[in-house]
């Protein structure tokens, strides 16, 4: 951090006592963008203080400093009266500042308990009856009514809120950081988090609370600071200052950009659009019409159901209602094939970033451009380059990535796209976010023109001054509903942001108020697969066993066992890496490899030290192989099936580097140790079971359990909430090689001799147990005992076949069929059944 | 940066330009060629050039139906299962009698043609993941090469054999399938409308459902159309082998994979380099013939071949000029 005249700013020792935080000077450039110039906000202790401003005003900016998530380019901080130089977001929390942002940061294969386990230190989660009722306390308090063992991936909007909110709350911050927290709330849940503001103010903590509307901020806050274009604007009283004053403050942004001029009046216009009560999700009721010849505003504060009605419009979310365009009645299919839409986020829903301009502007258009069979080439170039220069796309050539363009210039490409496919009607979503000056007018321009040209045009904003300089016709939404439609000279940045904030239009009660089911989470739990596996096993073996009684004995469970064993040890190495969200190819010719290495040590001829060298030798060659195959992924940026591939094909090699042929017999009283059996169980099956009962314990549990999902489950996230993700990968990687020595031991017996071609087969063989046992190719939930069961059903299948007298076919299919039908039955049960909570 | 009013690109040539891809594995494949002409001169002579390439040739048909899955951001191990399942069909259905090919080779076709529907309706419609779900039909297409051949290798009859290993102006007719199929599969990705579509739909599907373009259609076109390659692999590998295995398959699933990574298609997507994938293939067998040649094993040319691959991934993923401006900092930043 820059300070800049350090002794001006510094808090009057006269006024007793200090703020709570103090920030002066605060300056901060994006790429060039000013975000906030010589911006101050002083916080009294044990007070509310609202923030308020338009959308791009700074204030977000402004408390990601404030908690350490950014540096400011200039100025200075103080917390409590003590100067802060370089706030890290670990500092923040030291310091008692707590943030609840606007985008929670969940993590969504875990369970609410474990969501707070993994970011809350342990300290803030004592209690007399455990830590669960701790935790169970602190989303009472809130009024979060999920359920500890729920998925935070099921909740609600504002059951996350809530979660976050609680989680802020129970470390009793000296600042809490509240951006916009009653966005998706319901009324009794504003009314309650307004309860615990006030409660957490009188035991003396001071709150930031960011909002826009004026309703919010006379109900809960005691001083205002406005911003405006990143400066600030003003400091008052809540008590002492009017709507209209703040309002006056909040809105008269300069614009750099010219506008074109709007649509000359036209008495008997006929009607271009019509909208009638169109309701989806996100959006409720909401009609307007408009005339041949207008453009059409989407106004309202950032998420009021702005972005749903667009897409509602361009056929991609169903909705209920008319719409009509030019008289015909359009329904989502028509909309889909006839509409083009230029999304928000350029990057993630718009662009192909790696392909060309030509490529991404003509991707809508190739069957205009089509001779016969093929695209005509010179066609296809003559048309997209007419396009960009009728918006003026600057780039090298048509060939060059988009993603090498800047943003004025991608949202250009998008334009032609969209113009190129001849639309029926055109929805833009944002379409001057990230848009240079010059850009900008330029879009106006072309947005004017195609609206000139009969084409409806409608565009959503949250720059309220765009919509006024570019509108004929603003519709303003609060919440899903519409709160105001202007047409016009009434269309004035003034009116749009006026009837945006202060509407007080609050959602319906949380839908989903009751509980989730003991069984309905069961269900849509990890150990559902665990439950139906047992019985198909159970199934499995009584039906064998009925038609063969030779099934049951002894020697037959034994050798069932042992089989299981090798397997099962193999797919617990697996079952990390898929927990990770990736997977290991390379653990098949790893265990190859292990029982080559071990047929050096392990002959009649050798000693026990030679023996324990030997064993120390295949640990040693494990952790190696783990860090090689982290490595690629972590450092190198590999993806690891490309990782492990080139693992398993380097480990292929390296068996026979070791052994050109198969030689070195394992001592017969080595192999003895390893099949000894304690009772009637082989010893090596009872510490499969007992070491999958402490993997699936340590999942749950420990830190390492919890920090092995989070990064599978959300890797961005994970890093929010304070885990290494690096470490934890390259630790996964390495754990997986170390059970693969396991099973590797296993192997010795069932093989008996160093054979380099053996091996390979368990690469597959245990993705298809893990599979089975109901782990996620995804990433972030699973289970080892379902691991372990997927592993004896797999084995049993095979033997099955030879107790049923089935050839081999039968065994393929099985195993196919098996696969299928699992992964089918797990992603139904959790796709449909786990959204619809 | 000019408008691009301020430039005139005369000629439609512009799709056509070579990409970083087939540069990196020409330039590989000349340079093994050469190689191999001056350390182990015995690998480009007649014998071994003819005894690799048809199995070349196979490698490259079944990797650009690799390549296809792989656009769409999938990965397909049935390879081996419907491979193999080919084979077998057309050895053993065939009973020996040329009268029958056309016959079994249809029926092939359908068995491929099958795996694919079943391949990318599962993937493309209900959502599973690649893996499991080609993981699965592999085992399924395994069940149609025991119930067809009880798992008994049986030889082909003698007009597959002519077709597929015969020579036609002193090259193995394979190859002239294997360019065949490059060039039909890169002119229908590249140059016709649906393939176009195709390929957008693979570099950001997100993307693509906002142009208004249907991507389970595409993913399931995937996997048909790799399918149709695995298919004229197998039967060519059938007519080229005198005893196949009932395993024919399991050599060509991890070497595919390679083949589409070295020839620098991305795992994530996107943009198919499908003619850099054919000549992997070739770099990949004619890899194998010069360490041989030069009297190595097995293992070093396992050990030569993945250390390829690590290469051809690194040389895409390393953000390498950030490594080189770490190692060789430019003069005014190391002077602090």
């Amino acid at each position: 951090m820059t300070l800049t005249d350090t002794h001006d700013h510094l808090p009057d020792e006269d006024a007793s006592p200090p703020s709570r935080l103090r920030m002066a000077g605060i300056s901060k450039h994006f790429l060039g963008v000013r975000a906030l110039v010589d911006v101050s906000l002083d916080v009294r202790p044990g007070e509310v203080h609202a923030l308020l401003g338009e959308n791009g005003a700074g204030k977000s900016t402004l408390m990601n400093i404030a908690s350490g998530a950014l540096l400011p380019d200039a100025g200075e901080l103080w917390f409590d009266g003590q100067p802060v130089d370089a706030l890290t977001p670990a500092a923040a929390a030291e310091l008692g500042i707590a943030t609840v942002h606007q985008h929670p940061a969940v993590l969504p294969d875990m369970t609410v308990l474990e969501n707070v386990l993994v970011s809350v230190p342990r300290s803030s989660l004592r209690s007399a009856r455990g830590r669960r009722a701790a935790v169970q306390a602190m989303l009472d308090d809130v009024g979060c009514t999920a359920h500890l063992e729920d998925r935070v991936d099921s909740l609600s909007v504002a059951k996350k809120h809530l979660l976050e909110l609680a989680k802020a709350l129970v470390v009793r911050p000296r600042l809490l950081i509240l951006d916009e927290p009653t966005a998706p709330l319901g009324h009794e849940s504003v009314l309650l988090l307004f309860e615990r503001i006030r409660r957490a103010v009188q035991s003396g903590a001071s709150v930031v609370y960011i909002t826009h509307r004026l309703a919010e901020v006379r109900e809960i806050a005691q001083r205002v600071t406005v911003l405006r274009d990143g400066k600030f604007r003003g400091e008052h009283l809540v008590g002492e200052v009017t709507d209209d004053e703040l309002l006056a403050l909040i809105v008269g942004r300069q614009l750099d950009s010219t506008f074109p001029p709007k649509r000359a009046a036209r008495p008997e216009a006929p009607l271009a659009l019509q909208v009638e009560a169109l309701s989806g999700p996100g959006f409720t009721d909401v009609s307007f019409a408009a005339e041949a010849g207008e453009i059409v505003g989407v106004a309202g504060i950032v998420g009021n159901g702005q972005t749903e009605l667009l897409r509602a419009l361009t056929g991609l979310a169903p909705f209920t209602g008319a719409v009509s365009i030019g008289g015909r009645a359009f329904g989502p299919r028509q909309l889909r094939a006839h509409s083009a839409y230029m999304p928000a986020d350029r990057h993630a829903d718009a662009l192909m970033m790696t392909l060309g301009v030509r490529e991404n502007a003509s991707v809508t258009a190739l069957s205009h451009v089509t001779d016969g069979l093929f695209v005509n080439r010179r066609r296809e170039i003559e048309t997209v380059r007419r396009e960009a220069q009728r918006l003026a796309v600057k780039t090298p050539s048509l060939e060059t990535p988009v993603s090498s363009l800047s943003g004025g210039n991608q949202q250009k490409v998008v334009m032609a796209r969209a113009l190129l496919s001849r639309p029926t009607v055109l929805l833009a979503d944002e379409p001057t976010q990230g848009v240079d000056v010059g850009a900008r007018s330029e879009i106006y321009k072309i947005l004017r023109e195609v609206s000139d040209s009969g084409v409806p045009v409608v565009v959503a904003s949250s720059d309220a001054k765009e919509l006024e300089g570019l509108c004929d016709r603003v519709v303003v939404l609060s919440r899903g509903h519409k709160v105001a439609e202007l047409s016009g000279e009434e269309v004035s940045e003034d009116a749009i942001v006026g009837a945006a904030i202060r509407a007080d239009a609050r959602r319906a009660a949380d839908a989903g108020r009751k509980r989730s089911s003991r069984l309905g989470r069961f269900v849509r739990g990890d150990y559902a697969p665990v439950a139906v596996l047992a019985a198909v096993i159970l199934a499995l073996g009584a039906y064998v066993n009925a038609r063969n009684h030779r099934y049951l004995q002894p020697y037959n469970l034994n050798s069932l066992m042992l089989l299981a064993a090798a397997l099962g040890f193999i797919a617990m190495g697996q079952t990390i890496c898929l927990l990770l969200g990736g997977i290991d190819l390379s653990v098949g010719p790893l265990s190859g490899v292990l029982v080559v290495i071990a047929s050096f040590f392990m002959t009649k001829q050798d000693s026990g030290a030679r023996i324990v060298l030997g064993v120390v030798l295949m640990v040693l060659w494990a952790v190696l192989i783990g860090m090689l195959n982290g490595s690629l992924i972590r450092f190198l940026r590999f993806t690891p099936v490309a990782a492990t591939l080139a693992t398993f094909i380097a480990l292929q090699g390296i068996a026979f580097v070791f052994r050109k042929v198969s030689g070195g017999y394992i001592a017969r009283p080595i192999t003895n140790v390893i099949t000894h059996k304690i009772g009637r169980f082989p010893a090596a099956f009872l510490i499969l079971v007992a070491l999958t009962v402490l993997m699936e314990l340590a999942l749950r549990r420990t830190r390492w359990g919890l920090a092995l999902r989070a990064v599978g489950s959300q890797e961005d996230a994970a890093r929010k909430v304070g885990i290494r993700v690096t470490r934890t990968v390259l630790a996964g990687y390495v754990a997986a090689s170390l059970f693969v020595v396991l099973g590797a031991v296993m192997l010795l017996a069932q093989i008996g001799v160093g054979d380099p071609a053996q091996g390979e087969g368990y690469t597959l063989a245990s993705v298809t147990a893990v599979v089975l046992g109901g782990t996620s190719l995804l990433g972030g939930r699973g289970t080892f005992v379902g691991t372990l069961l997927g592993a004896v059903l797999s084995v049993q299948v095979l033997n099955a076949t030879t107790f049923l007298e089935l050839s081999q076919t039968w065994v393929y299919f099985f195993q196919g069929a098996l696969v299928v039908a699992a992964a089918l039955i797990y992603s139904q049960v959790r796709g449909r059944l786990g959204r619809r909570v | 940066m000019n408008t691009v009013a301020a430039l005139d690109e005369p000629t439609g040539r512009g799709g056509w330009r070579v990409s970083r891809g087939l540069l990196t594995v020409l330039s590989a494949c000349v340079a093994l060629f050469v190689a191999s002409a001056i350390f182990a001169s015995s690998s480009v002579t007649k014998g071994p050039l003819l005894g690799m390439l048809p199995y070349a040739s196979v490698l490259a048909i079944v990797s650009l139906g690799q390549t296809l899955v792989i656009q769409q951001g999938g990965i397909d191990l049935s390879v081996p299962g419907s491979v193999s399942a080919v084979v077998v069909i057309c050895t053993h259905e065939a009973q020996n009698q040329d009268s029958r090919l056309w016959w079994v080779v249809l029926l092939a076709l359908g068995v491929s043609i099958a795996a694919g529907v079943l391949n990318g309706v599962l993937i493309g419609r209900l959502g599973l993941n690649a893996i499991v779900a080609t993981l699965g039909t592999s085992s399924l297409m395994y069940t149609v090469v025991f119930g067809v051949s009880g798992g008994i290798p049986r030889s082909t009859t003698p007009l597959l054999a002519k077709i597929a290993s015969g020579l036609t102006l002193g090259i193995p007719r394979s190859v002239f399938f294997a360019v065949g199929a490059t060039v039909l599969t890169t002119v229908v990705v590249k140059r016709t409308a649906p393939g176009r579509r195709f390929e957008a739909t693979g570099a950001n599907p997100a993307a693509a459902v906002t142009a208004g373009l249907h991507v389970y259609r595409y993913r399931i076109g995937a996997y048909v159309w790799a399918q149709l390659h695995y298919w004229l692999g197998g039967v060519l590998l059938a007519g080229i082998l005198s005893q196949p295995t009932a395993f024919q398959g399991n050599a060509y699933l991890l070497p595919s994979v390679a083949a589409v990574v070295l020839g620098g298609t991305s795992l994530l997507g996107g943009r198919g380099n499908l003619v850099a994938t054919a000549l992997a293939a070739l770099f990949l067998e004619q890899l194998g013939q010069f360490v041989l040649a030069l009297g190595v094993t097995f293992a070093i040319r396992t050990l030569v071949e993945a250390a390829a691959l690590v290469v051809g991934v690194a040389l895409y993923t390393v953000d390498w000029r950030a490594v080189r401006a770490r190692l060789f900092p430019p003069q005014q930043t190391s002077s602090i």
